[in-house]
């Protein structure tokens, strides 16, 4: 008799211990997130305008995610402690839907990785950049988001164009509509600036001299972020419900 | 003298000096007609050229053409204490060769525009004139590393055909005109040596090889399309109205 005894105490000591972990892991994935939505490397504009930013949408999922595992595994100890049936049904079947939001969020994010190309980037960059007055709010709106976000860009990383800046003498863009190539060859940000925001030399830069403009590609200071955002999202969320199923799987037993 | 003889020359001289003169100072030097097989000749047997692919890695651009300035050329065709200028002609390569003289029949420039000859399609343009780079002293490519040096430098050897758009806009503008170039075309390049008193050519370099500006392509070609996107597309579709529904 005892030792059964024991063995349930031990059995529950695990359960409330895998709960403890749950909520632990809720806490740091809706931290992970919040970190994500807010926006650190200031890249949202670009996305934005790619008009699909489910990345950001499954980081929100994740911060309710977060909280919720964190209700269920306080829910999941007072329903072991207490041994409750009900309570712990109620438990099953809330961690099930929670399961099924996270899933979705880590699908969304791994996927939305492979959307992210280079030629994504390069295209809007060309039709977006320093467009002159467009057609609706929204366009305008978008226009002003991606010129802002790539000035600083270039400003930060000493980079220009996606994949350097030979993409503004390859391809026709909003950009040259407006700046001629005798006078802009790429952005007046691609060239070396000093600390009054002026090119250190313009006759240098234009003739693409090394030393005098930026000759690497933006890409790497773009992809870098968001993959870990999307990796950061997925991988963490994938790896909180096998534990979340391993657990719950236990539960019933008790 | 004969084409063939012409040739000959030109790659004796080039053998010759090419064992004299050192690496570093080749790409400058390499304009000159230093061997002896050449002196007294009338026409120079160089042409303008790139600027040094090295130096400048944006060249040739959408408009413009970056040329090395004709270092000792003319040489053998200039006398003390005399002034010269070197003026420079574009053409479009598709102008045909009976009209590509740059010079009237009392051998004096001609002084078309680039309005006159419809843009280097009927005939040459005078792009610009300048004064005769010193041969002596060329100007030292490492000091384009220099901050404070490199203005200069980049100035003393080279010329941007294509540099300036705004004497197309001013209807009162009569002078010598270099506006950007068209994309996408061929177009070739001449110096020619001018005595400032006589106003009468004295010499001329062979038109260029022909040099291309580039061609840019829309954007709307870009393939942006990713076959793992389009596949789990549906698959998302479907997940996201669940998750919607709450």
């Amino acid at each position: 008799m005892a030792k059964t005894e024991n063995g349930v105490r031990i059995f529950q000591g695990l359960l409330i211990l895998g709960n403890v972990v749950i909520g632990m892991c809720g806490i740091a994935l809706t931290a992970e997130c919040i970190y994500f939505v807010s926006d650190p490397h200031g890249l949202y504009p670009l996305l934005e305008a790619t008009e699909n930013d489910d990345i950001y949408a499954a980081a929100w999922i994740g911060i309710f995610v977060g909280f919720a595992l964190l209700a269920l595994s306080i829910l999941g100890i007072v329903g072991v402690i207490k041994s409750n049936r009900t309570l712990l049904l109620v438990y099953i079947i809330l961690m099930l839907i929670t399961f099924a939001f996270e899933m979705a969020s880590c699908i969304t994010a791994a996927t939305h990785r492979d959307f992210l190309t280079p030629n994504l980037f390069l295209k809007q960059m060309l039709e977006k950049y320093q467009k002159p007055e467009a057609g609706n709010n929204n366009d305008k709106w978008m226009s002003e988001g991606v010129t802002k976000t790539w000035d600083k860009l270039m400003l930060q990383n000493q980079c220009c164009g996606v994949n350097g800046p030979s993409d503004w003498q390859e391809y026709t863009s909003a950009f040259r509509t407006t700046y001629s190539d005798a006078d802009f060859p790429w952005p007046h940000n691609c060239c070396v600036l000093d600390s009054q925001g002026h090119p250190i030399n313009l006759d240098g830069c234009k003739l693409g001299v090394h030393g005098f403009f930026k000759s690497n590609g933006c890409y790497a200071a773009i992809s870098g972020p968001m993959n870990r955002q999307a990796w950061g999202v997925a991988w963490f969320g994938f790896a909180i419900l096998c534990w979340t199923v391993s657990s719950s799987s236990c539960s019933p037993a008790s | 003298m004969g084409d063939l003889q012409q040739e000959l020359k030109d790659l004796l001289a080039f053998v010759f000096f090419l064992g004299l003169v050192p690496a570093g100072l080749r790409h400058v030097w390499l304009l000159c007609c230093v061997s002896p097989f050449l002196l007294g000749t009338a026409v120079c047997s160089q042409k303008p050229q790139l600027g040094d692919a090295q130096l400048a890695t944006n060249n040739p651009t959408l408009t413009t053409v970056s040329l090395e300035k004709p270092f000792c050329m003319f040489d053998s065709s200039l006398y003390p204490n005399r002034s010269y200028t070197i003026y420079l002609y574009v053409m479009k390569e598709s102008a045909s060769a009976m009209s590509s003289l740059v010079t009237d029949d009392s051998n004096k420039p001609l002084g078309s525009t680039f309005q006159q000859t419809s843009r280097g399609q009927l005939r040459p343009y005078n792009a610009a004139f300048f004064d005769v780079p010193d041969c002596a002293v060329p100007p030292r490519l490492a000091d384009v590393r220099s901050f404070v040096h490199a203005s200069y430098v980049l100035k003393q050897y080279l010329f941007r055909v294509g540099d300036d758009g705004t004497c197309l806009y001013d209807p009162n503008f009569l002078g010598v005109c270099n506006p950007p170039l068209a994309p996408d075309t061929t177009y070739r390049f001449k110096y020619v040596l001018v005595d400032n008193s006589e106003g009468m050519v004295k010499d001329q370099t062979l038109w260029s090889d022909p040099i291309k500006t580039r061609r840019a392509k829309l954007p709307m070609k870009i393939d942006t399309c990713v076959l793992v996107f389009l596949l789990l597309t549906g698959f998302l579709a479907s997940v996201q109205s669940f998750s919607d529904t709450k």
